[in-house]
């Protein structure tokens, strides 16, 4: 493991910093520095996945990253392009404010590889429709954490329906209280309680699409 | 129906004090909104028409065919004559305000708080510094702010009238946050996390400068309400959020420190762990006799009767979606195993998981209260 990628797995924001900054100055590629730095996000995906981190530990590590893609972005050349393993919408739904569980799941989808298109909160079923439609993104995450959301959520659902594009998107909802019957409610394809499980239901989704 | 030989005060206390009651008491938390929705009023209204609202609520109580009283009476809270308890005001959205009208009352958290106010909190502890910067997180004039908080304990205390005059105990007489919590809400989740990382030493003094007068704040509650429980917020120090270190270090000691001193005082703490609380279980073990530790349906119920069997009263804790989306059958059914398992050998109140949803279905909340009139644990 590499000094960066074992500074970025142990949250240790000023020695990131301190080392990118360093490699830049040297000039050091800053597609290797990039995939270091994912790959210590990754790292810190899978710990949490693993319950040896916690939620603290990946808004700190997102943070850090954050501020590391920001010294690196500069120096990249404009027609590099990151890879991902596939493109997501997701939003917290009309009428819900609530953002932690949609940054938690969005957080580590991100650290997993996926591109997240992030609508907000209070988000409305035509601006999820708009974005699924100008984006093409296979996947749809709802989240809300109180029960109005779950009419929300099922509005959303049958707007993607109404739009025509329901059979080419696959939607999960989440949220600390979701149990099947809700799911079931909404028209979902998934539901999940856990950021972590969410992640594989969306991998899941992209591996069968991909078939 | 279970033969009743204590009244409903009596049947809560002994499931405090983790005796066994005639029957597991019952104490859905927050029914105000759901009775006021039911009833067919919005959200608007709900926080707008107060005599109507809370005509709603005591026709919907008698409708379920009553229950062990109310935790909380209304939608009021309690302030004491302090600017320093309403820094909260701000953020509240108020259906048809500031939401759509019939959506629900709820909190924008955003940064009212910044990294700076750690130092003077720390110098000044929590109520001196409120009343010397209040305007930093208030625009309103000091004067305002207190009618305001006047205004909600007034209505609070009539609220509590009104229920007694019914013939139904009210419980909660305060409220108050957590050190962690607090700044959690007003610093905002994200960049308190930063600070708990980039200046921990300062958020550590400032927790133990103001922690003394949350204390001593929610003694006054009491004593402005009548009322024995104070109820402490509590859901961003878990381990949904923190490892144990963190816990230990920036919520386990106040928590310890604010319950062992409402204890002495005759309060009971009532303990709101929202979200998941299961790792933090075994330090409950070393709360003083007398609380209630209530969770939302996110940590285990079963482990916790596990760890704090004969030593605190657990309450909660039947999801807010089952109550949405489940049957009545299937309410019973979790019900009946929460009063077999949590209840057995005593110290459990049967309750929502959180507060019961604005659009919970009648035969739902029904369903968990009759079940604790019906349903002995079995032995």
């Amino acid at each position: 493991m590499s000094e960066l990628i074992d500074a970025i797995t142990n949250i240790r924001e000023d020695e990131v910093l301190r080392i990118v900054r360093h490699r830049l100055k040297v000039g050091q590629d800053p597609v290797g520095l990039l995939d270091e730095c994912r790959a210590g996000m990754a790292i810190v995906g899978e710990r949490y996945q693993t319950g040896e981190y916690f939620l603290g530990e990946l808004i700190m590590s997102g943070e850090i990253f954050k501020q590391a893609m920001s010294l690196i972005e500069p120096k990249l050349a404009g027609d590099t392009r990151i890879e991902t393993i596939g493109q997501m919408v997701m939003g917290t739904v009309k009428g819900d404010i609530h953002s932690i569980g949609k940054d938690v799941a969005a957080g580590l989808l991100r650290m997993s590889g996926f591109e997240v298109l992030d609508l907000g909160v209070d988000v409305a079923p035509e601006a999820f429709v708009e974005k699924l439609v100008d984006s093409g993104a296979p996947i749809l995450g709802m989240s809300g954490l109180i029960t109005p959301s779950f009419e929300s959520m099922k509005n959303t659902v049958d707007a993607i329906e109404k739009k025509g594009i329901r059979d080419r998107v696959k939607v999960i909802i989440g949220g600390g209280i979701v149990i099947e019957q809700v799911r079931h409610y909404v028209g979902a394809d998934a539901f999940t309680r856990d950021g972590a499980e969410g992640v594989k239901i969306c991998k899941e989704f992209i591996r069968k699409a991909d078939r | 129906m279970i033969q009743e030989t204590m009244t409903s005060w009596e049947r809560v206390q002994a499931a405090i004090n983790v005796e066994i009651p005639d029957r597991v008491p019952v104490l859905p938390m927050q029914t105000y909104y759901f009775a006021c929705r039911y009833k067919g009023l919005d959200g608007y209204q709900m926080v707008k028409e107060r005599e109507r609202a809370v005509r709603a609520h005591l026709e919907v109580y008698d409708e379920l065919g009553g229950f062990d009283g109310q935790v909380i009476p209304g939608i009021s809270f309690v302030f004491p004559r302090r600017i320093s308890g309403i820094i909260a005001e701000p953020l509240y959205k108020v259906p048809g305000v500031d939401l759509p009208r019939d959506s629900v009352l709820q909190h924008d958290e955003r940064e009212i708080l910044l990294p700076e106010d750690y130092d003077l909190i720390a110098d000044l502890g929590w109520n001196a510094f409120a009343e010397k910067y209040y305007g930093k997180f208030n625009p309103r004039p000091a004067s305002k702010i207190l009618q305001w908080g006047e205004r909600q304990t007034a209505r609070y205390v009539d609220d509590i009238k009104v229920w007694n005059e019914h013939g139904v105990p009210v419980y909660k007489g305060g409220e108050v946050f957590s050190p962690l919590m607090f700044f959690s809400m007003f610093r905002t989740l994200q960049q308190f996390t930063f600070d708990l990382y980039r200046r921990p030493d300062r958020v550590e003094a400032a927790m133990d400068a103001l922690v003394e007068d949350f204390i001593q704040d929610a003694i006054e509650e009491v004593r402005l309400t009548g009322r024995t429980w104070v109820m402490l917020v509590l859901e961003r120090g878990g381990c949904f959020y923190y490892p144990l270190k963190i816990f230990e270090r920036f919520e386990w000691k106040y928590i310890k420190k604010m319950t062992e001193a409402w204890v002495k005082q005759g309060i009971t703490p009532l303990l709101h762990l929202d979200q998941d609380w299961t790792l933090n279980l075994p330090y409950f073990q070393d709360l003083p006799r007398g609380c209630i530790c209530e969770f939302d349906s996110c940590t285990d119920m079963f482990q916790a009767k596990e760890i704090l069997a004969g030593k605190q009263c657990i309450m909660g804790d039947v999801r807010a979606s089952l109550q949405t989306h489940g049957t009545p059958e299937e309410v019973q059914e979790y019900c009946a195993q929460l009063i077999d398992v949590v209840g057995k050998g005593g110290g459990f109140i049967l309750s929502s998981g959180c507060f019961v949803p604005v659009d919970a279905k009648f035969e739902n909340v029904k369903a968990m209260i009759d079940c604790a009139k019906t349903h002995l644990p079995a032995q």
